[in-house]
């Protein structure tokens, strides 16, 4: 029962601790693509701070965007195509 | 420089100005240009359309400005419109083998012997490249092209809605949505080697 009452008043207490981390969710991406405000960054730290949550899925995300700009193999561009892209740009009066 | 402006500059001026702007983004045009048709002889057409184009506007360009978006946006539209419309369904394409080709010089390196720890830790490297590479291949264009535009060239939202034409609202809603479907499709595969999700 106590432990019942807790999780409820985690949730609503403080007309919203639920929408704090709502706003926080909606700071994610703009976290790990470094395009949060200098305000929005602190506001994104304190919480997740005390948030294990939110601290959680901002790890997630970070390691979501690292297995992309970290794994993905790049392709090697053909040798030939600098070549031909100059020779037809001559050819182009 | 500025006192030329609006000059004409002459054919060999204006050739070597735009090898020197325009070259150097040709590593990631040709990779956006795959990622986006998955195949290599649709990537090449589109990048050698995309500088043709860029050549026959190229005195719209403003020096110094951002040339990589520049082009971006220009190989996008051109994707858009040719492309796309003829590109069959982009059939499965077997990754493993397209990647593992373009990889064989280091793995067949002369050395050999390289140490089999070596081996092993760039052969789960690869796997996860693969993996990360299919998950990437099965999401609609539109998620793709975020997601590269954003994690793998390191565009920011403003440029990235130059390029797409969007506003910044549609782009952050739009990567958003492409990171929850990479996620759930990765996730399958991370359980599968034992990760927790
Ligand atoms: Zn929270």
């Amino acid at each position: 029962m106590e432990s019942r009452f807790t999780e409820t008043h985690q949730k609503l207490s403080e007309d919203g601790h639920e929408s704090e981390c709502d706003k926080i969710a909606h700071l994610l991406d703009l976290m790990i693509d470094g395009e949060a405000s200098t305000e929005e960054q602190a506001y994104f730290n304190t919480h997740i701070e005390e948030c294990v949550p939110c601290f959680e899925s901002h790890q997630k995300q970070k390691l979501l965007k690292g297995l992309v700009s970290g794994h993905l193999k790049r392709v090697i561009v053909p040798e030939s195509l600098a070549l031909s892209i100059k020779a037809r740009i001559q050819e182009t009066v | 420089m500025s006192e030329q402006t609006g000059k004409q500059l002459s054919k060999e001026e204006k050739d070597a100005r735009f090898e020197a702007e325009l070259l150097p983004v040709l590593d990631p045009l040709y990779n956006f240009a795959y990622r986006l048709t998955l195949d290599e002889d649709d990537a090449n057409d589109l990048v050698q359309e995309t500088y043709l184009k860029a050549y026959r506007f190229f005195d719209y360009f403003e020096q110094g400005t951002n040339a990589k978006a520049w082009l971006f946006r220009i190989l996008k539209n051109s994707f858009i419109n040719e492309f796309r419309k003829k590109s069959k369904q982009p059939a499965k394409v077997d990754y493993s083998e397209v990647e593992g080709y373009y990889n064989s010089d280091d793995v067949e390196g002369e050395g050999g012997v390289a140490s089999t720890t070596d081996m092993r830790t760039e052969s789960v490297q690869d796997l996860i490249g693969d993996e990360v590479a299919s998950a990437l291949n099965a999401l609609p264009v539109d998620f793709r092209t975020v997601i590269i535009l954003c994690d793998l060239e390191g565009f920011t939202y403003e440029e990235m809605a130059k390029i797409l034409d969007i506003p910044i609202g549609t782009v952050r809603s739009r990567l958003h949505r492409a990171r929850n479907s990479l996620k759930e499709k990765l996730e399958k595969y991370a359980k599968s080697m034992g990760y927790n999700s």
